[in-house]
């Protein structure tokens, strides 16, 4: 079933956390809402799920308008990050309650909860507490309270955020087995990006209750809509340096740090502004020899050991500072002179005033 | 064990064992007080081990005899103050139990609503409610006293349950307030979302995380309501009105103070309280538990 808005703005006070959005989450598709804390992702998924109310616009699943519904009749499943189980009540009560409000007999219910809980192997479980479980049995509990009752759309509000480094790696990938078995649309919040770009069929990174981008995760990552997705989204975050657009040999150009860079062919310069912001990530930089032609000189700043990686940042202007990630093997002196050259095809600009990518051709 | 953390160990026992003492001993004594024959009660030196066992104080208090002031020492014609014993008695436990029943009642549904809804003065009030209850008693009960003249309740129960309301139910209010904070809104939240309605979200949900709470509220309601003395004294003028403990200063006078009557009422006070107390302590613990969410 997919979800479609329309024009939904929510509004705390005077403060607007969601200004008129219009989206629409494909059936079966997984989505995630990626942005930093208070962009406005967690209250979509509530109102989404008829936790919170609008303060205008619509929500449809399939077709149908649910504004008006309570969140039990939307037949929808959510899983909270604090998991929210129900202390008084053991593993399979939790993960039955739903069929028991609903009205299932007994012993349906024992069925449904057991073919769950074996799913999820959490079956030598069922009659503790929710306190006398890990933090990783817990979030099965909540996986399985959701997906005991088939619901058609699965809300999940940062469902990993209070797990270790490694059981959340691994939970990610169960997660995502669990979509593709359930087949059910599924709308992911989340402020972490790798979590986003593993598991997502599709991403909207949202910022300040706007939706910068809604693409795939390919897309997002190589084609980003804005300067905020392009600095949001990738690991270490992308470089940016202001450049002037000019001519050379009857070609444009980029005059960046005392250098002319061709632009490359791909973008479509017309009606693009003076000055322009050039964004490029760090895989994309390389260290090149001084006199090579491309080459931008400057000194080393900083370098920093990430375990294969290295990351050399080497100070092209004043203040101006580009990060290079390269080879472990490769060793850079503190202050020493280097030279750091973009691959041309990976670049980005940027209009600064309005913040957008500039259009390709 | 170091040497050190012996000593520690035994003078930590010590002191338990003198708090102990304290707190044991009039009870104790109180019980065999009552089990003496009257004669024996003021006998020098006292004796702490009755010499003699009966159980003649608890029969005249339950059958309204009283030797002394049966023979009408106290005055001419008037039956005997133990003769209204099993009045008091239930004029206590009634009085009691609907002042635990409304207060537990409401400050549990006040708290949730001052912690789930919003609304001007939700922050206020808590705070407030607790102000409400450092004022002492003695304070509120002649205006109370008015009130209740006014509205012809003295020397009713109604007057004694409303009264004990009035003392109990903001600091419950406030005690369940804070529990309801600690109650994450998530939990209910994923009730919602399981299809329950609000009403039973409360019922199946919130109440019984909340049991604990609810279970601290009642026994200080309990204790309030059936160890008060100032607002019975006050209210209450006839003798089959009474609560217990005006009641049981009835049996001394000017001249007489009847101590095996007195710590047979004592005695026969106390079991109740202790026997529910020792019932619902083990809920008061049980269910704290964290567990719901992260912890």
């Amino acid at each position: 079933m997919d979800v479609r808005i329309e024009g939904l703005s929510k509004s705390f006070g005077s403060n607007q956390v969601l200004k008129s959005l219009d989206m629409t989450f494909p059936e079966r598709r997984f989505v995630t809402l990626l942005g930093p804390s208070g962009c406005g992702k967690t209250t979509l998924l509530r109102m989404i799920a008829g936790l919170e109310r609008a303060t205008a616009g619509a929500i449809y699943f399939g077709g149908n308008r649910v504004d008006h519904l309570s969140p039990g009749d939307r037949n929808i499943a959510m899983v909270f990050q604090s998991y929210a189980l129900y202390p008084t009540m053991d593993v399979a009560q939790n993960i039955g309650y739903g069929l028991k409000v609903r009205g299932i007999p007994k012993a349906d219910r024992a069925e449904k909860v057991g073919v769950v809980a074996r799913v999820l192997e959490i079956g030598q479980l069922l009659a503790r507490k929710p306190r006398a479980l890990s933090g990783g049995q817990r979030q099965r509990v909540a996986l399985g309270r959701a997906m005991v009752r088939k619901p058609d759309i699965f809300l999940m509000d940062e469902p990993l955020s209070n797990l270790d480094a490694k059981l959340r790696a691994t939970m990610r990938g169960e997660l995502k087995r669990f979509h593709l078995d359930l087949e059910t649309t599924s709308i992911y919040v989340t402020h972490d990006q790798l979590e986003a770009m593993t598991m997502s069929d599709l991403v909207a990174v949202m910022d300040q209750g706007v939706v910068q981008q809604f693409a795939t995760p390919e897309e997002v990552y190589d084609r980003p809509a804005n300067l905020f997705v392009a600095g949001f989204i990738g690991s270490p975050p992308m470089n940016f340096a202001e450049a002037e657009l000019g001519e050379a040999a009857g070609r444009p150009v980029l005059r960046i740090a005392g250098r002319a860079l061709p632009v490359p062919p791909q973008f479509d310069l017309s009606g693009a502004p003076s000055r322009l912001t050039l964004g490029i990530r760090p895989q994309d930089v390389r260290l090149a020899a001084p006199e090579a032609p491309d080459a931008i000189p400057g000194t080393v700043w900083m370098t920093e050991l990430i375990g294969s990686e290295r990351l050399i940042e080497v100070e092209i202007a004043p203040r101006l500072r580009i990060t290079a990630e390269v080879r472990s093997e490769i060793r850079a002196e503190l202050n020493a002179p280097a030279a750091v050259a973009f691959d041309m095809a990976k670049l980005h600009l940027f209009d600064p005033g309005t913040g957008r990518a500039l259009p390709r051709r | 064990m170091t040497p050190k953390a012996l000593l520690g160990r035994v003078a930590l026992y010590a002191l338990l064992a003198a708090v102990t003492f304290l707190v044991c001993f009039p009870l104790v004594w109180a019980f065999f007080t009552s089990m003496k024959p009257k004669d024996e009660i003021f006998l020098w030196p006292p004796t702490l081990w009755p010499s003699t066992w009966t159980l003649e104080n608890y029969r005249a208090l339950l059958q309204g005899k009283d030797a002394y002031f049966q023979a009408g020492a106290a005055g001419g014609g008037q039956p005997p103050p133990s003769a209204f014993f099993l009045d008091w008695f239930l004029n206590s436990v009634i009085v009691t139990l609907g002042t635990t029943v409304i207060s537990t009642l409401v400050s549990t549904l006040a708290a949730y609503s001052l912690t789930r809804f919003r609304f001007p003065g939700q922050r206020a009030v808590p705070y407030l409610a607790l102000v409400g209850y450092m004022v002492p008693s003695i304070i509120f009960v002649f205006p109370m006293f008015l009130v209740m003249a006014d509205l012809r309740l003295t020397d009713t129960l109604l007057s004694l349950i409303l009264g004990y309301v009035c003392i109990t139910l903001p600091f419950c209010m406030w005690l369940m307030w804070a529990f309801f904070r600690g109650v994450p809104i998530e939990i209910e939240e994923a009730a919602l979302v399981d299809g329950a309605s609000r009403l039973r979200v409360f019922w199946e949900i919130v109440l019984p995380t909340a049991w604990p709470g609810i279970v601290a509220a009642a026994i200080f309601t309990l204790i309030v309501s059936w160890n008060d003395y100032l607002f019975g004294r006050v209210f209450m003028n006839s003798m089959e009105n009474l609560p217990l403990t005006v009641g049981v200063m009835h049996f001394f006078d000017g001249t007489h103070v009847d101590w095996g009557l007195m710590m047979a009422s004592s005695v026969i006070m106390t079991v109740p309280m202790a026997i529910l107390f020792m019932a619902l302590q083990r809920h008061l613990v049980a269910g704290f538990g964290a567990g719901a969410v992260k912890g």
